[in-house]
């Protein structure tokens, strides 16, 4: 009996001896980026180094939940969130659309956000599906913290947000001339100077959207980003959007967005689409507060 | 009105800011205009994608048992507000500020106060 109380006093002891160290190992998981508000005024810091993107980089959570960064769906002054129009007439920096755009973009009934918005469970987002988001989509919406990687021919991101990657290959090869569309595309990258990489994307499928406003793109989409390396600690990330089928001129969804340096010990914490969670949320909360029952 | 809604609540709030929602889905079914206090019992907490739920039941005006489902954000983005898998548990007394849903389902998304056992939880963000 004293026996047995004297090994509950002891494992009791070590476990509280041991209990802040296992909490230190735990912190090292599921990493928290810091808070928006958090790089307000910050200043980019550090040499860059050359020729690298390696690291782990936090877009401060800033991207795209009413489109494209640069071209929100929205009023001047941030309105027309709660949605209910069926195109984007008036929204503070309008989208150059060709009639053949403006009609595809009408198909599209996205559930984030925005001037178009819709109740959840009438939206054909793919993303309400967890259909694959595709590129650029993936980097338009909720583009958090991205995992660069460079191998000698590839550079490889990770981003745990939907599980989505890609590979941007550095070997000097041509894009495809005639490609079967892939949700990720094609992607070919150079160093046009030692700070600067520029990335090329093309065949990409036309089913996918380019945001989470639902802004159409064709097989004739050509994404061009440029990835400038400031400093030590900051990535200015700019996007250029090219499709004569769907928009008259080319405009940039992302301008100068920055991307943070993060630790290299930091783990990003997993958020996946889970089409059994998804249609648990349908039952639970979409389906339920759907304003017109006969849309159910 | 509380009645019509069958909501185990009081009207706490009726004008609040309409602040802009950034959330997989947005809040075109959800009353942002007004603020609704949910008052009963966790029967269950639900840690999952595309967003955390937490089920209540509370008592309508009437008496009535009025089973809520009250939705935030994903599991990330509720970490970073300082929420865990551990922040609610079935047979917690809560009162939580919620929007409600415009076609009074008792449906909402919690954007206000929250009191978990008679104290209140302070989010980090």
């Amino acid at each position: 009996m004293a026996r047995r109380l004297v090994v509950s006093i002891v494992a009791v002891m070590a476990s509280g001896m041991f209990s802040p160290l296992l909490r230190a190992q735990d912190e090292k998981w599921n990493r928290i980026p810091p808070a928006r508000a958090t790089y307000n005024g910050k200043k980019p810091s550090g040499p860059a180094p050359r020729r690298t993107l390696a690291g782990i980089w936090d877009a401060a959570q800033a991207l795209g939940v009413n489109g494209a960064t640069e071209h929100p769906a929205l009023f001047p002054g941030g309105r027309g969130a709660e949605g209910g129009r069926e195109d984007e007439t008036g929204i503070a920096k309008p989208l150059p659309y060709t009639p053949m755009g403006l009609e595809a973009l009408k198909k599209n009934k996205p559930s984030g956000p925005g001037v178009r918005q819709v109740d959840s469970l009438l939206t054909n987002d793919p993303a309400g599906k967890c259909d694959p988001l595709g590129f650029p989509y993936m980097f338009l919406w909720e583009l958090r913290t991205l995992n660069i990687v460079h191998t000698p021919k590839q550079v490889i991101m990770l981003s745990p947000f939907y599980g989505n990657y890609r590979v941007i290959w550095t070997d000097g090869r041509k894009p495809p001339a005639d490609p079967d569309p892939r949700y990720n595309g094609y992607s070919v990258g150079r160093w046009v100077d030692d700070y600067t990489f520029v990335v090329e994307t093309t065949g990409l499928l036309p089913k996918t959207w380019l945001d989470h406003a639902g802004r159409p793109h064709s097989d004739q989409l050509v994404v061009e980003e440029t990835y400038h390396r400031v400093s030590g600690d900051t990535i200015e990330l700019t996007m250029k959007i090219t499709d004569p089928k769907m928009y008259t001129e080319p405009w940039l969804a992302l301008n100068k967005q920055p991307l943070h340096l993060m630790p290299d010990d930091f783990d990003i914490p997993e958020l996946l689409c889970s089409p059994s969670e998804f249609a648990e949320y349908n039952d639970l909360v979409a389906g339920p507060v759907v304003r017109d029952p006969s849309k159910k | 009105m509380v009645n019509r809604l069958g909501i185990g609540a009081c009207l706490v709030g009726v004008v609040v800011f309409c602040v802009q929602l950034v959330a997989h889905h947005g809040a075109a079914s959800f009353d942002t205009g007004k603020m609704v206090t949910v008052n009963g019992t966790v029967t269950e907490y639900v840690w999952s994608n595309p967003h955390v739920l937490v089920k209540v039941d509370a008592k309508d005006d009437g008496g009535n048992v009025v089973h809520w489902v009250l939705e935030v954000w994903n599991p990330v983005t509720q970490a970073s507000r300082g929420w865990s898998k551990n922040t609610f548990k079935p047979g917690d007394n809560v009162s939580l500020d919620i929007a409600p849903a415009k076609n009074n389902a008792p449906v909402g998304e919690i954007r206000g106060r929250i009191v978990i056992n008679g104290k209140e939880f302070k989010q980090s963000q």
